[in-house]
């Protein structure tokens, strides 16, 4: 039967022409063993010069090409069918920190040999959702495997600035998030002393002649000011990200800075003018008559300011 | 002549049809949902690329997204949220999953995804995704049950109040053979 299956086929084809589809077919691996390919190998292990198993060793070569293995259980690897050339070596294992290798040269001619100790990792631990205890990567269905090169980070084309980590931008923006929660805090805690102040100013001015209403007013706005200034040191010492664009309702935020502010300077000082002018039994009257209208409208910025990032309008 | 022409069209295309294939992103939109007592916010990017390798009938795919790209419509609250995801020291999100070359066909899927971010590595199993073909491109839409804690991210606070634990990602893909 089988004879005669060949037999047909043989009949068929020309044998000029399989043998030209076979020759076209293995080409590529005939042109792979007869061009000079080098080889990488080596031993990963942890500080203790233990070996390392299951860690991703991935070469990148100067025009882009990876090439990908896992170490052994005893920590081997190796990556052959490496075109000649310079590479970029890393080592990726989970618990480890990530160790990059900038230059590994290979020659067609023997193989390189590239040992590597792997720090243990302080921070990015490897846990897993809805698995009741740590496995294995080996038995997740979606575990890397040993016969294919899976794509890699550097397939992706991403820039170095886009994907590479920066420990100063974060400790950068710990700072900032640290100082302007303090500022967020003070903001808020101002507001009980400002509201106080506002209300008590109906008895601190106008016709009444009540000392006592006047002082503790005085009191309570300078507690507001101290509060309100020290708040407004965070925001402005926060150290600013360069690049970001300033948008959304952090916009009108800060715009409102540039009434609240300036009127909590103007304030005290209409307010001593009209507390002296108000102690010698005068009515309040020039420029510091403006005392009351200013605090208002300082207050109302201040109030919008903080609902502006407060509440979604 | 053309009986010769044939056959060989065919063994050639039985070479093809036992190697490689790959998928490329070409259109990504993830989003992401914060709750909070006082607001509701969605990050959305469009920044993702991806990639898949299909070999012996499996593909592995790689997406990846830089953390940064996220827009909130509010510059602060995205500084907050690269802060507190400690994007600046682990740039990019990361998505690797395998999946039978078969399921291109299937109308869901339940993929088992391994996550990068934050410099945390989590694996989701079973996340279920509707798919659509049309017109040799492939929709892929479904949403990530990520939460804070997951990551061992802080929440953060508004008003001395923390946003929920619970931050699902809304994923829009579009993916085409290579």
């Amino acid at each position: 039967m089988l004879g005669n299956i060949f037999r047909k086929r043989h009949s068929a084809v020309p044998p000029g022409l399989v043998f030209l589809y076979l020759l076209l077919a293995s080409a590529p691996s005939l042109m792979a063993q007869t061009a000079a390919m080098g080889a990488l190998t080596g031993k990963v292990t942890d500080p203790s010069g233990a070996a390392v198993a299951n860690v991703t060793v991935t070469a990148s070569s100067d025009n882009g090409q990876t090439r990908s293995a896992t170490t052994g259980t005893d920590g081997t690897y190796k990556l052959d069918g490496l075109p000649p050339g310079n590479y970029l070596v890393k080592f990726e294992a989970a618990g480890f920190k990530t160790v990059e290798l900038p230059s590994a040269t290979v020659n067609g001619t023997e193989t390189a040999v590239l040992d590597t100790k792997l720090e243990i990792a302080e921070i990015g631990n490897h846990i897993q959702v809805n698995k009741p205890t740590p496995g294995s990567e080996e038995n997740l269905p979606n575990a890397p495997s040993s016969s294919i090169t899976p794509p890699s980070l550097q397939d992706l084309g991403f820039p170095a600035e886009q994907s590479q980590g920066n420990p100063r931008e974060q400790a950068l923006l710990d700072k900032r998030t640290h100082m302007l929660k303090i500022h967020q805090r003070l903001g808020l805690i101002t507001t009980i002393p400002l509201i106080a102040t506002v209300a008590t100013s109906f008895n601190a001015g106008g016709k009444s002649t009540s000392t006592t209403s006047r002082d503790l007013h005085t009191a309570l706005g300078a507690v507001t000011g101290d509060l309100y200034f020290m708040s407004a040191y965070y925001a402005i010492r926060a150290p600013r990200v360069p690049g970001t664009e300033t948008r959304g309702p952090i916009r009108f935020h800060k715009a409102m800075a540039w009434i609240h502010g300036p009127g909590m300077i103007l304030t005290p000082i209409l307010g001593a003018m009209a507390f002296e002018q108000k102690s010698k039994g005068e009515k309040v009257h020039g420029i510091a008559a403006a005392h009351g209208p200013v605090a208002i409208v300082t207050a109302g910025a201040f109030g919008a300011a903080l609902l502006s990032v407060s509440v979604k309008f | 002549m053309k009986k010769t022409i044939l056959i060989f069209a065919l063994l050639a295309l039985s070479t093809l049809a036992i190697a490689d294939s790959q998928w490329v992103l070409q259109q990504c939109t993830l989003t992401y949902h914060v709750s909070h007592p006082l607001h509701q916010s969605e990050g959305v990017s469009h920044a993702a690329r991806g990639k898949g390798v299909c070999h012996a009938g499996q593909c592995d795919f790689l997406i990846a997204v830089p953390v940064k790209s996220f827009d909130s419509g509010d510059s602060n609250r995205d500084l907050h949220m690269i802060q507190v995801t400690r994007g600046a020291e682990f740039p990019m999100v990361v998505v690797r999953t395998r999946l039978p070359e078969s399921d291109a066909t299937s109308a869901t899927i339940n993929a088992d995804l391994e996550i990068q971010f934050a410099g945390q590595t989590v694996q989701y199993k079973q996340v279920p995704f509707k798919l659509v073909t049309q017109g040799g491109e492939t929709h892929l839409t479904g949403t990530i049950p990520a939460t804070l804690a997951d990551f061992k991210i802080d929440p953060p606070s508004l008003l001395t109040l923390p946003v929920k634990n619970d931050i699902p990602v809304r994923v829009e893909m579009t993916w085409r053979p290579q």
